[in-house]
Parts: structure tokens; sequence; C-alpha cells
């Protein structure tokens, strides 16, 4: 059963004022948008998912702030430069400080095309612990040494953590915010998806992991070094043909899945 | 849409004032917005707003017997602080409910909704000594401004209502030991906001207790930072009235999914 767009706030006449190419990002990521709160990695309105806009200008897509996820559409992201200032009108507000982790990224890791940032109860548990992600399971091959940490300032208000960002995720494709979240930055935004997916998967088994050897007094049993490299290797070329365009990670069936629950996201 | 049992329930709309029926209609949502992240407890628990335009003296409470994905603004019932039912309906009021209720609205006039729950992880981390751990930023939210109040047992015992208020004195959230959570606030939408942050803020402490031995704690100053900036928020949202915390947003995805709540 599917469900028309008709309550949520689109902005009719966007399609035509963007490119092809600009409006087929909007629709993957408002779709991502909708993925996320569809596997409640959501935190009311807050926390954003950024995406890079094709062309030399550096400008992004963020969503209307004050929308829950459920509502984002590909006519109501909002174009954004790397300050977090509008460069097309839009009725909607945007979060410039909550632009900053993202902006940081994005100006510094021309690889990555979205950023995505939870607030997760298991990423926020995961980030307040004095643990990296272990060679524990095959899934957490994704980020196992691949993974920045980046010590928690406070609310960010201040610009120069933006360096500090930069140089704790590195070349890595995540960063746990420590005391705060969860971030990954990904080649495309099907890429990003699945690497949300599979961080927030690997933090709640690890955390499970951690309290049922805490309890029984046994030890986390680690994977090998070199069978763990071996598999984290496979990994990398999954995302490397991401970036190259060899894999859509199956987006059309997370698209199909979507269109099934509510459409709207394509509006 | 799915029949409800107050389908059979006659519509308050043109009956009571505006106000009472926006009221109303925001009270229903929150049952339904609690109901949806597996939040309720049966018919269990209750959700509580002031009547606007009663000088304080009446509020709104759940008809009890219905699940909170039945609730609607014309089945919530009226009462007064002595407990008096205040027009006609099928459902009694909890004698606890009542209680606990009455106890924050009458205690602090500056409150519009209060709500209290049984989740897993609130009563989980209700039943563990000590108090909420001030180490990631949802919970500086929370910092030196958490209440705990001890269990008494069934709270049907009116004389629990000075020991309620006392423990919860000004603050607006507050953990009931071996029991669940209570929240309450200047209006249904900070009150919402609220018990969805301090849930997820028992979800995360239960979580990383359970696994950490070396949990990161933070500096004094960052604490103190934090939470006077959550401060600021605060007061610029209740005088402003911010439209970005999503409550807009969730009652239009509440309306497309199951719009009954407007009965």
């Amino acid at each position: 059963m599917s469900v028309t767009a008709m309550s949520v706030p689109t902005q009719p006449g966007v399609r035509d004022q963007v490119s092809a190419e600009e409006w087929q990002i909007r629709v993957d990521l408002a779709a991502l948008y909708r993925l996320v709160a569809e596997e409640g990695m959501t935190d009311l309105a807050a926390t954003h998912i950024s995406a890079r806009v094709p062309g030399p200008e550096d400008h992004f897509l963020i969503n209307p702030y004050g929308l829950m996820y459920e509502e984002v559409t590909a006519s109501n992201l909002v174009k954004v430069d790397m300050h977090g200032e509008k460069v097309m009108e839009s009725p909607f507000p945007v979060n410039p400080a909550g632009f900053t982790i993202h902006s940081a990224v994005h100006m510094a890791r021309p690889d990555v095309q979205c950023v995505v940032h939870t607030h997760t109860a298991a990423g926020m548990a995961f980030a307040s612990v004095e643990a990296e992600v272990l060679p524990i399971s095959q899934t957490s091959m994704y980020f196992w040494g691949r993974t920045g940490y980046h010590a928690w300032e406070g609310i960010s208000t201040n610009l120069d953590e933006r360096d500090r960002i930069v140089r704790d995720l590195g070349t890595n494709r995540a960063l746990i915010l420590h005391n705060h979240g969860l971030l990954v930055a990904g080649p495309t935004i099907p890429a990003a998806w699945v690497m949300i997916f599979q961080l927030e998967r690997v933090c709640k088994t690890q955390l499970e992991a951690m309290a049922a050897a805490k309890a029984s007094g046994r030890d986390l049993a680690l994977i090998p070094a070199d069978v763990a490299e071996k598999t984290a290797k496979g990994f990398d070329q999954t995302l490397q043909n991401a970036a190259d365009g060899k894999t859509n990670f199956d987006w059309e069936a997370h698209l199909r899945a979507l269109d099934e629950i509510d459409d709207s996201y394509r509006h | 849409m799915p029949a409800t049992a107050v389908d059979t329930v006659p519509s308050l709309k043109d009956k009571v004032s505006p106000e009472e029926w926006q009221t109303r209609v925001e009270l229903a949502a929150f049952y339904r917005l609690v109901a949806q992240h597996g939040w309720d407890d049966l018919v269990g628990t209750h959700i509580s707003a002031r009547v606007p335009g009663t000088d304080g003296k009446e509020f709104l409470l759940n008809p009890y017997g219905l699940l909170f994905d039945e609730i609607t603004a014309s089945s919530l019932v009226r009462l007064d602080f002595d407990g008096n039912l205040l027009h006609e309906s099928a459902y009694p009021v909890n004698a606890a409910g009542f209680t606990i209720h009455s106890s924050v609205l009458a205690g602090r006039p500056d409150v519009e909704c209060a709500a209290h729950t049984h989740t897993v992880a609130g009563m989980a981390l209700s039943a563990v000594e000590g108090t909420l751990r001030p180490v990631h930023q949802k919970a500086l939210r929370f910092y030196n401004a958490l209440a705990y109040h001890p269990y008494e047992g069934i709270a049907d015992d009116p004389d629990e209502c000075a020991r309620l208020q006392r423990d919860l004195g000004d603050h607006d959230a507050m953990v009931l030991e071996n029991h669940g959570l209570l929240t309450c606030g200047r209006n249904i939408r900070s009150t919402w906001a609220l018990l969805y942050n301090l849930e997820k803020c028992c979800a995360v402490q239960v979580a990383l207790e359970a696994a950490g031995d070396g949990i990161i704690e933070l500096s004094d100053d960052i604490k103190q930072n934090t939470y006077q900036q959550f401060q600021r928020t605060l007061k610029n949202n209740q005088s402003g009235g911010s439209k970005l915390d999503g409550w807009e947003s969730s009652l239009r995805l509440l309306k497309k999914q199951d719009p009954s709540f407007l009965h």
C-alpha cells in the first residue's frame, strides 16, 4: 500500500530548478533519511545527513530543520554552502551549528559524497566507553582499523573543532564522536547507508559481547590479525567498487521497500 | 482506518473551547507517540495535561482501560484535583495515576503536562543504585537536574503526594525508583521531548554500564557548560515557541498514519 505525498511539506518547482543529476541525489538522500528513520536511528528532529552536490561550487544538501526524517523529501532538502548558509531559496530553516561537523568532513575529504551522523542509544553508549572497534565479527571488519576517535569538546560552537575533527577522521571511513554519537563518511549515498546500518550493528554487537564477557569472566574471542586484515581488505574493495560506480549495494531494493511504505520521499 | 473502542464516544470538538480541544488533540497524540515507540505498558501509566481556561484547576487524563493507541481527543477524561470526574465517561480513572499526576500538576503551577512510563530501560535504570551518569551530551540535559523518588508501593496513598512534590522540587524530570520515569513541562511538546531524551539516556546507561569498565568521564567545565547551553535553548524555546523540535511534523505523520486520535 502506497501513501501519497499530500500531507508532506514538499517544495514544488525545485525539480525544474536543478540539474537531473542533483535531482537524483536529492531522491537518494531523501530515501536515506527515510531508511534511517525506518531503522529507528533518529533523534526526534536532531542530527543530520548531508550529501555533496556535483559541481565545483562546494554545495551540499541537508535536511529542513524541524522536520522529522519521515517528512524529508527530494524537494524540501535545503542546498547550503560550507558555512551552512542557504544558496537556494527555501522556506525551511537550517541548523548551521549542526552542519559544522559535516562541512569539516566534506571540505577535507573530496572522496566523500555523504556524511551520516546519529545519536542512537547503542552509538552513544559505545561512544562513551574507552573501547575501539574490535575484530570480533565479520561485520566489525568493515570498521576495524578504519575508524577514528574524536574527543568531545562540548556542544560545538567553536569552528576550530573542524581541524581536530579532520585530524581525527584522517583517511578513515567512520568517526566515533566520544560522549556524543557516530559518524560515517561514505563514497556514495548507498554506501553511506550500508555503513551507518553496519556501524550501528557493530556497536550493539560489541557492547553485548563486552557485557557477556564481563559477566562470565571469559575473554572476547578476537579474530587473528591476518584473517582480520584479509576480511577488512575485502570490505575496502567493496567500498572502492562503490566509489568507482561498480556497485550500488542493490539500492533499488531499498527504494522498493520504501515505496511500499511511503513513496513521498520522491517528491 | 482501524476501528477503535472510542468510535462510540461522542465528539467533544464543538462542546469545548478551541484551546481545550487543541490540548486534547496534542495529549492524545502524545499517547499515540508513546505507543508507537513501544513505551506503553498495556493500559498502565498515564500522561496528563492541564485544561486551559480553568485557572489551572482541572486536568485531562486517559480513560482507564483503553490501550494508548486507542486514545482519542474526545475520550480523555477531565478531572479536578479532588478527583471529581467533570463530565460523563464510560471509563473510570485509575487511582494511582490520579495520585501521581495530581501531585505534580497541583504542586507545580508552572507545569502544563506530566508524563510517566514503565519502560524496560527506565525501570532497569531505576532499579540500580546510583544516578544518571553525566557522560554524554544527552545526559547533560539532566546534569544535577534529575530528581529521584523512593518506591512506596502502588501510589494509591494520598499521603505520598507531599513526598512526590518534595522529591520533584523544581526539576522537570524524575526517576521513580524501582518503578519508572516521569517528566513534566511548560507544554505538551516539551514534555514529550524530555521523556524521549530521558528514555534514551536510560537505554544508553544500561548498555554502557553492562559493557564497560572504562567509561570516558567528562570535565566539570564541559558538564556545566553543556547543561547551561541546554538551559539557554530551553528558555529560547519557551519564549519563542520553537518549531524546530519536530512536534508539528510528528502530528502530521500521526495524522497520515492513523487520524483516529483526532476524534
